[in-house]
């Protein structure tokens, strides 16, 4: 067949795309949320120019780009915890309460002597073993749902936050936490770096061992992984308190960020937004097949959107309309049935157009 | 009566038996627990949760989730006020529109999520969204309701010993439950959601209109978060904007503490009424605490969660032959 | 499929768990209304939420006042939400409390609830913020500030402070939420007489820091050097905003004036330290004059309807003299 001869240039770059993509489908589900986030991009490009200038000052980057991803770290930070436990087929609604927890016990004891940032993080991650041991051991051997296991941490979180705090907001003294929410690295806020951090050793872990297939399997089909030899329960239960682990660092970087901690606000709803991030980003909720760069594009996507809403001068009531409409959008572009009728439509005006 | 202890039946009696040892326990606590105006005051305080609940459980049964019955509750309780309060509607008038934008609204996220087979959770978070957007749109800020008609419906009501009431709110959960459980056990469509809830693809296979029967679930929650909102309406006489913030997730919990698996395909109304009792039990516990702040209100209920969502595991744990 | 209608029914048969309720009905009514003199008062308290730390210094003022009286508080925090008030109330009344205070999430909706109060003869003493209802027996007495008076201050000393020339950045309270919408109406309302006093952004920060400091960051980008004033509805906010201008490499309280409301503790730290211009006060500590109203009501004595909280005006000059008076 000589056709490839004759064809132009275009469809033959679209035909060596399509085969890339086809080769690998997991690259091929990350196309939707990209192109979400392309659009956001587009749309600042024709109506506000000024959303893509860096200005460096002291040798440290800022700029509207700079503060999406550093604004993006803590629902980024939450997603890579949040795609594990859906992808093992659960659902953690208590990461905020426990960003809360971790954050306000660390606001405190740096304000009660002098504790080493390290032992500041030794704390943090004790209370995220804590929270996920207690999630996990209630979901995978408690045998109760999701849902009601991680509301009740959820609950009981931020009472504790609260307790901890006797209900006041607390400033925060410790020069390391300053650094982790604030600080730069060669000129790259730190924030971002953890986060690059924290996604590479996830990515590492998951795919060039065999935790990522377990976890997969967990969340596709839980008893026959178990007849497989998987240990169901401790993959669950390493999930939770990963989860968690992650839900800590983001208090941490919050906290060290604002330098405040509100015990009732932080981190108040931010579940909703990692959930979201995480399925926008392509893993199924039903469990199974995951993405952690999915996770992190879906969490950008988030927190452009909310960026350019402000920059673009969206009265704060009504903003929650353009996100539904952004959100609608991807998820049909994401949608296969969608895809194929719009083929259909094509091939359709192809053919009375020849 | 065998019957009543039947494999199938055990979830549920658990659950009204975790219900009552609540109830006891509470009522052994504290003093003035047990009166016909507690158990009055749990039906009206929990009426439109209730109401948003049911209409969740056929969701959540065939596998689904609504997000944005919250918020399409906040659009119906600022729709009723705006419609009698600006444009002077009859409030009957006003509320059957109302009903009918919420079945309308739900009915669209249906067709989204079948037609093009998008998630639920997105699509209905997408929902929550733009119904709140829409609400703050209609009236930015609160709206008191000031018809005669409105208010005599508050005023309805069984009068009960004791000068307690039980009230309109209250009644209109109760139908609401009535009609649920006639819809769910007594109704093809009942039947179609349990099919689809166990088996989507098998459903399919069998023949049965999965398409419609998932779009009209939808449209059955959306119609009955603008009931709920309706019924606040009446409860509260003004429409808020800021109404029902979170109500999503504490109906999400009444179904499934009630027994219905998120998964879809288990679960009943009845299962239903039991979960919002027992939520509603639970979070009233702190004010009859004295001394206790806003904190260890938080952790009280948690631990209150906790201990009764156990009980309930463990009994059915227990009744259950081979563990 | 063989299908009997009713025999499905028969599961159904565990609700009759449900049915021991009315047997509570057996149980004698509690005692509403009317206590024996000399004994221990109860009130019940609903408050809003732990929200912020103005919410947190009301909450515990009441406690404290309560536990200097000796009364029996019985506390409930409705996690923002009116319907929890509701519920709130309607315990308090089942438990025969002798008088309820109320701090309202929101203007209307109190008609029913309280009609429920009055029948069971308690008395409701409101905190916080007034209602609309139409008859005005509802509740004994009103003890608040006026939040449109504070955004009238607030606009008023910006307008001095810059000679009526401003670029004002104003970071507004969670949206629909009362305190959010006056304070906004009264700033326009003051500096309406001033036309070159002008806001530039108006964006929500929650009434909360970080939220604050994330919006500021995203304007500060968007509008840089014009920017002269921030004005934010309440202190948390602002705070937020100073971290965001020091963050941006500006100085707060020199290159951009910042004024807010609610004068907590942590405002005049900011204000001595330079950052923070100007704090309105909104005081929280109603307790006293809400146990005071309590105590005249069920001796039957007249309170006046209505009392109005003065708010004064803290600036720079009175941070350092008045810090240590700041109990929150």
């Amino acid at each position: 067949m000589t056709k490839e001869d004759s064809t132009p240039t275009r469809p033959r770059v679209f035909a060596a795309l399509r085969s890339f993509f086809i080769r690998h489908p997991s690259l091929q589900r990350l196309i939707w949320p990209l192109a979400g986030l392309g659009l956001l991009v587009l749309f600042n490009l024709m109506f506000d120019r000024a959303f893509f200038e860096i200005t460096t000052r002291d040798g440290n980057l800022y700029g509207p780009v700079m503060t999406i991803l550093r604004l993006a770290v803590k629902v980024m930070l939450l997603a890579i915890g949040m795609t594990l436990v859906i992808a093992a087929g659960g659902v953690d609604l208590s990461v905020g309460s426990v960003m809360a927890v971790a954050g306000a016990l660390v606001a405190y004891l740096s304000t009660q002597g002098d504790w080493p940032f390290a032992a500041l993080l030794g704390v943090a991650v004790l209370v995220a073993l804590v929270a996920g041991a207690f999630n996990g051991t209630l979901v995978a051997f408690a045998g109760l749902q999701p849902i009601v296991a991680t509301l009740i941490m959820m609950v009981l979180g931020r009472g504790l936050a609260l307790s901890i705090t006797g209900g006041l907001p607390i400033s925060v003294q410790d020069p390391g936490l300053e650094f982790l929410g604030r600080g730069f690295v060669a000129g790259i806020p730190a924030p971002i770096l953890l986060v690059v951090a924290v996604v590479v050793i996830t990515g590492i872990a998951c795919r060039m061992t065999a935790l990522g297939l377990f976890i997969e399997a967990v969340g596709d089909n839980e008893n026959a992984s178990r007849m497989s030899g998987v240990n169901a329960r401790g993959i669950k239960l390493f999930a939770y308190v990963f989860c968690a682990l992650c839900a800590a660092l983001a208090g941490l970087v919050t906290v060290g960020d604002v330098g405040r901690v509100e015990p009732d606000r932080l981190g108040q709803m931010l579940e909703l937004d990692a959930i979201t991030a995480v399925v926008v980003g392509g893993t199924v909720l039903t469990g199974g097949r995951f993405s952690l760069v999915g996770s992190i594009v879906g969490a950008l996507l988030i927190q452009t959107l909310t960026v350019t809403l402000i920059r673009q001068g969206m009265p704060s009531d009504v903003a929650p309309v353009p996100k539904a409409l952004v959100i609608i959008a991807v998820c049909l572009l994401q949608s296969p049935r969608l895809r194929a009728q719009l083929a259909a439509w094509r091939s359709g005006v192809r053919r009375v157009g020849a | 009566m065998n019957m009543i202890f039947r494999r199938q039946n055990l979830p549920l009696l658990v659950t009204a038996l975790v219900f009552v040892v609540l109830f006891g326990a509470f009522s052994v606590a504290f003093k003035n627990f047990l009166s016909l105006r507690v158990v009055t005051n749990l039906f009206m305080n929990n009426a439109h949760v209730g109401i948003i609940a049911v209409g969740l459980t056929f969701v959540i049964l065939s596998g689904g989730i609504d997000l944005s019955v919250g918020s399409v509750l906040a659009f119906a309780t600022v729709l009723v006020a705006t419609l009698i309060g600006k444009f002077h509607f009859h409030p009957g008038t006003a509320i059957a529109l109302t009903l009918l934008c919420g079945a309308v609204f739900g009915a669209g996220q249906g067709f989204l999520i079948q037609s093009y087979q998008l998630p639920p959770f997105l699509v209905t978070l997408a929902g929550m969204f733009l119904a709140r957007g829409l609400a703050f749109m209609v009236s930015a800020k609160e709206m008191a309701i000031e018809h005669g008609f409105h208010r005599a419906l508050a005023g309805l009501g069984l009068p009960l010993p004791g000068g307690v009431a039980f009230g309109f709110t209250a009644c209109v959960f109760v139908v609401v439950l009535l009609v649920g459980l006639w819809i769910a056990h007594l109704t093809r469509f009942g039947r179609n959601v349990y099919a689809i809830g166990g088996s989507e693809s098998s459903a399919v296979l069998m023949g049965l209109p999965v398409a419609r029967t998932k779009v009209m679930i939808y449209a059955l929650s959306g119609f009955c978060a603008a009931l709920g909102g309706v019924v606040f309406t009446v409860q509260a006489q003004s429409g808020n904007p800021l109404n029902g913030f979170g109500m999503e997730l504490d109906a999400i919990a009444a179904v499934v503490i009630g027994g219905t698996l998120l998964s879809g395909g288990v679960g009943q109304v009845a299962g239903t009424l039991l979960g919002v009792l027992i939520y509603g039990t639970i979070l009233t516990a702190p004010d009859y605490l004295s001394g206790f702040d806003s904190s260890w209100q938080r952790i009280a209920i948690g631990g209150l969660l906790l201990a009764f969502i156990i009980l309930q595991r463990f009994l059915s744990r227990a009744s259950t032959p081979g563990g | 499929m063989k299908m009997n209608l009713f025999p499905s029914l028969r599961h159904l048969f565990p609700l009759a768990a449900v049915a021991i309720l009315p047997l509570a009905g057996c149980d004698k009514q509690p005692p509403v209304g009317n206590p024996k003199p000399g004994k221990t008062l109860t009130v019940g308290f609903s408050q809003v939420s732990a929200e912020s730390d103005w919410r947190v210094a009301e909450s515990k003022s009441m406690k404290d006042e309560a536990a200097k009286r000796g009364i029996d508080l019985k506390f409930s925090d409705s996690q923002g939400k009116q319907e929890n008030q509701f519920k709130a109330i309607r315990s308090f009344i089942a438990q025969g409390v002798d008088a309820i205070i109320l701090a309202p999430k929101v203007e209307t909706g109190w008609e029913e609830i309280l009609k429920e109060a009055k029948q069971a003869k308690i008395p409701v003493v409101l905190v916080d913020r007034g209602i609309k209802v139409s008859d005005d027996s509802l509740y004994v007495t009103l003890i608040a500030s006026d939040f449109v008076a504070e955004g009238k201050l607030a606009g008023e000393w910006l307008a001095k402070k810059t000679g009526g020339m401003a670029r004002i950045i104003e970071l507004e309270g969670s949206p629909g939420a009362a305190p959010a919408i006056d304070r906004k109406k009264g700033f326009a309302e003051s500096i309406a007489a001033h036309p070159g006093m002008k806001i530039i952004a108006s964006q929500s920060g929650d009434f909360e820091t970080g939220k604050g400091k994330e919006v500021m960051e995203t304007l500060l980008q968007q509008h840089g050097k014009n920017i002269t004033a921030v004005y934010a509805h309440n202190d948390n906010m602002a705070l937020g905003a100073i971290e965001a201008i020091k963050a941006a490499g500006k100085k707060p309280g020199v290159d951009i004036l910042i004024v807010s409301i609610d004068a907590v503790r942590a405002a005049f730290t900011a204000m001595v330290a330079g950052d923070l211009n100007c704090t309105i006060e909104c005081n929280p500590l109603l307790g006293p004059l809400a146990f005071d109203a309590v105590e005249k009501a069920r001796k039957g004595e007249a309170v006046p309807k209505k009392t109005v909280i003065e708010d004064r005006v803290f600036d720079q000059s009175a941070a350092a003299a008045e810090l240590p008076n700041r109990k929150y």
